[in-house]
């Protein structure tokens, strides 16, 4: 049911799209790079193409590999997503002086991105754990929702029926997403709920994490009015739909 | 002013339902799909109803606009409806042998639809939409069904999208979706696909959800029934939603075409539970091979209650009672919110007006009236048609009209 291009695409800018925000959230993650400056371009033949340039304590993520310091080509996405998965280890075609950088700090920026994305009843009992690791699940979550939007079959299905304008999905005084609708293409974007044609708040972190395990059902949330939906509601329906098959992506 | 209404009994009988009912309340009655916005300002569970009200379990009374999102076309309640469901009832109701009333409704039904020769009876919308498509595909011996966009035909596999949780991609593999009023396109699809599409399904005319309904283009159901029959491929018109409120001789006739199949539930009983597929002839043996049942489908009370409803209709004029009482409703609505300097859009046919307010896409103003007036007494939805049934008076149009003053003046208000 996972089509592996889709996958590619989600783990490329959903999973290490979102390790500039571990950079910024997380002193560890902070640390790391502090002194870096080197580029890792991820190049999936029939797939995506990304960068990651870690520069002045930094991190960003750039569409396409020009330029990149270390350059990691894989030929299929079903490669890539074994990089991911651990399954598989990636072979540089440039930058082979720089794998130091790989070895002794990219491995454990993604060690501490699983610790928090997949995050222990332990780990969350401490509340600063908590509210990043849910931070960085809602960032996840939009970047999954726009690349399966534009490359999975079923989910370009629902996103044939969004219409365009943007659509907010926040935590009350807490963090939030937005994702911009354009001719049944989602991309993750800055936008104030003012900005956005439909919204889905949480009333809390609690509550969005609840949501996120699974835990609750949205539905009941919307009844008991722990879940505030509105606007243009039938973004939010589909987005929910895609929301469905980025559990199943994810888990 | 009047006061807002409030709903502690509502809240607490929604905490027990999402205990043992999946989502609570599900479905389209449920605030989730039923797109509660803010979910504060509607009840969630009714007492009693009576006419054109239901009451809440907070003792609020409403005017019911959405009537039970169809059945109740003659007022919840109906005497004469009641009276000959209590008859039926202390005779039998679900028995080992149908009852003759079975016969007495399938012959009122032929003789009051003017596309239909014969009639089978089922419980839901879905039940005779989906047996409209296996007997298609019996008849044609083919796979493809055409649809329009924006539709809804029930909640059966076939026609649900790719997209929703349980569906597989065979479920939907032989489905085509065209957009409506294109028969250009329809006639290009018959052209890519000769020999292999059993039916095209539609509504009469868009009531979808989310966006002005939309009447058929002049000529638009004419060139779908000639093409049809060209090519050997059934016609089938789902009027469960609007079935009875246009025409009692069905909606095709309102339009001016003959279906090969129509299907009607909600308005046909007035609240009790059946529906019915009418056909012509050419399909009755088809039908026939079909196996098709259920434990309750052929049930008495509800062909009692459905004969008393249509020979109701028929004497009240029901079409043209709705169309007149829905038009004052229409008139008096966007002269209301004109007065505030808002843009209401009423669209569709006048007995199922769906309102939207033009002045702002994100529809929150929209929402934000709706709500006002549901806090007041008068229960609209939001991105659904609403009903209108026969109970309604002028005096409700009147309350309606006022509430709906007072719910405008709100937001201008609030808007400063």
């Amino acid at each position: 049911m996972k089509d592996p291009t889709a996958l590619a695409y989600v783990n490329m800018y959903a999973i290490l799209g979102a390790i500039p925000l571990l950079c910024r959230l997380d002193e560890q993650a902070a640390a790391l790079i502090r002194n870096e400056k080197v580029s890792v371009g991820f190049s999936v033949r029939g797939g995506p193409a990304a960068t990651l340039v870690f520069s002045d304590g930094t991190c960003t993520l750039r569409d396409g590999v020009q330029g990149a310091s270390i350059r990691l080509p894989f030929s299929s996405p079903e490669k890539f997503n074994g990089m991911i998965d651990g399954t598989v280890t990636p072979i540089p075609s440039r930058g082979f002086t720089r794998i130091g950088f790989l070895l002794r700090k990219f491995m454990p920026l993604t060690g501490i991105l699983t610790r928090y994305l997949r995050a222990t009843p332990e780990d969350l009992s401490d509340p600063v754990f908590f509210d990043r690791s849910t931070t960085l699940m809602l960032q996840v979550i939009a970047g999954a929702v726009a690349q399966l939007a534009n490359h999975d079959p079923v989910s370009r299905v629902s996103a044939g029926y969004i219409v365009d304008g943007n659509i907010f999905v926040g935590i009350d005084n807490g963090p939030h997403v937005a994702l911009s609708a354009q001719q049944h293409r989602l991309a993750v974007c800055d936008a104030q709920e003012k900005d956005c044609l439909s919204y889905m708040r949480f009333p809390d972190m609690k509550t969005a994490r609840a949501l996120f395990d699974g835990q609750v059902n949205a539905v009941v949330c919307v009844g008991l009015g722990q879940i505030r939906i509105g606007g243009m509601i039938s973004q939010i329906d589909n987005l929910n739909r895609i929301l469905d098959r980025v559990a199943c992506y994810l888990a | 002013m009047k006061a807002c209404y409030e709903y502690p009994k509502s809240r607490e009988a929604f905490l027990r339902a999402a205990r043992v009912i999946p989502s609570g309340v599900y479905g389209h009655l449920g605030p989730a799909e039923g797109c509660f916005v803010p979910v504060e300002a509607f009840p969630l569970f009714s007492s009693r109803a009576e006419g054109t009200y239901f009451y809440d379990l907070d003792g609020n009374r409403f005017i019911d606009y959405m009537c039970a999102y169809g059945p109740n076309i003659l007022g919840y309640g109906d005497p004469d409806v009641e009276e000959a469901a209590a008859r039926q009832r202390a005779l039998g109701d679900c028995t080992t042998s149908p009852s003759t009333v079975m016969i007495d409704f399938a012959e009122l039904l032929v003789d009051t639809v003017a596309s239909a020769d014969w009639a089978f009876f089922a419980k839901n919308g879905n039940d005779v939409t989906s047996m409209a498509v296996m007997l298609a595909r019996a008849y044609t011996r083919r796979k493809k069904i055409v649809f329009f966009k924006g539709y809804y035909h029930g909640v059966s596999p076939w026609t649900q999208k790719l997209d929703y949780a349980g569906i597989i991609e065979e479920d939907v593999a032989h489905n085509i979706y065209l957009d409506w009023n294109d028969a250009d396109a329809l006639e290009e699809t018959f052209r890519r696909y000769p020999g292999q599409i059993a039916a095209v399904i539609s509504q009469p005319y868009m009531h979808g959800n989310f966006a002005d309904n939309v009447m058929p283009a002049e000529g638009f159901w004419q060139k779908v029934r000639h093409l049809c029959s060209e090519n050997g491929t059934v016609l089938v018109i789902d009027d469960v939603r609007a079935g009875f409120r246009l025409d009692l001789q069905g909606s095709d006739h309102y339009f001016g075409f003959e279906a090969d199949l129509i299907c009607f539930c909600k308005a046909l009983a007035n609240g009790y539970n059946v529906s019915a597929l009418c056909g012509k002839d050419f399909l009755k043996n088809t039908a026939s091979s079909l196996s098709y049942t259920g434990s309750y489908w052929l049930s008495a009370v509800p062909f009692a209650a459905g004969i008393a409803c249509i020979q109701k209709m028929k004497r009240l004029n029901i079409p043209a009672s709705l169309n007149e009482t829905g038009k004052k409703l229409r008139d008096g609505l966007i002269e209301t919110a004109r007065k505030y300097g808002y843009d209401l859009h009423v669209t569709g046919a006048l007995a199922l007006p769906y309102l939207r307010i033009a002045d702002d896409p994100s529809l929150r103003t929209h929402q934000a009236f709706i709500a006002e007036c549901v806090r007041r007494g008068v229960f609209f939805t939001n991105h659904h048609n609403h009903f209108i049934n026969a109970a309604m008076t002028d005096a409700d149009i009147r309350e309606t009209i006022e509430v709906a003053d007072e719910a405008f003046r709100v937001l201008r208000e609030r808007e400063a």
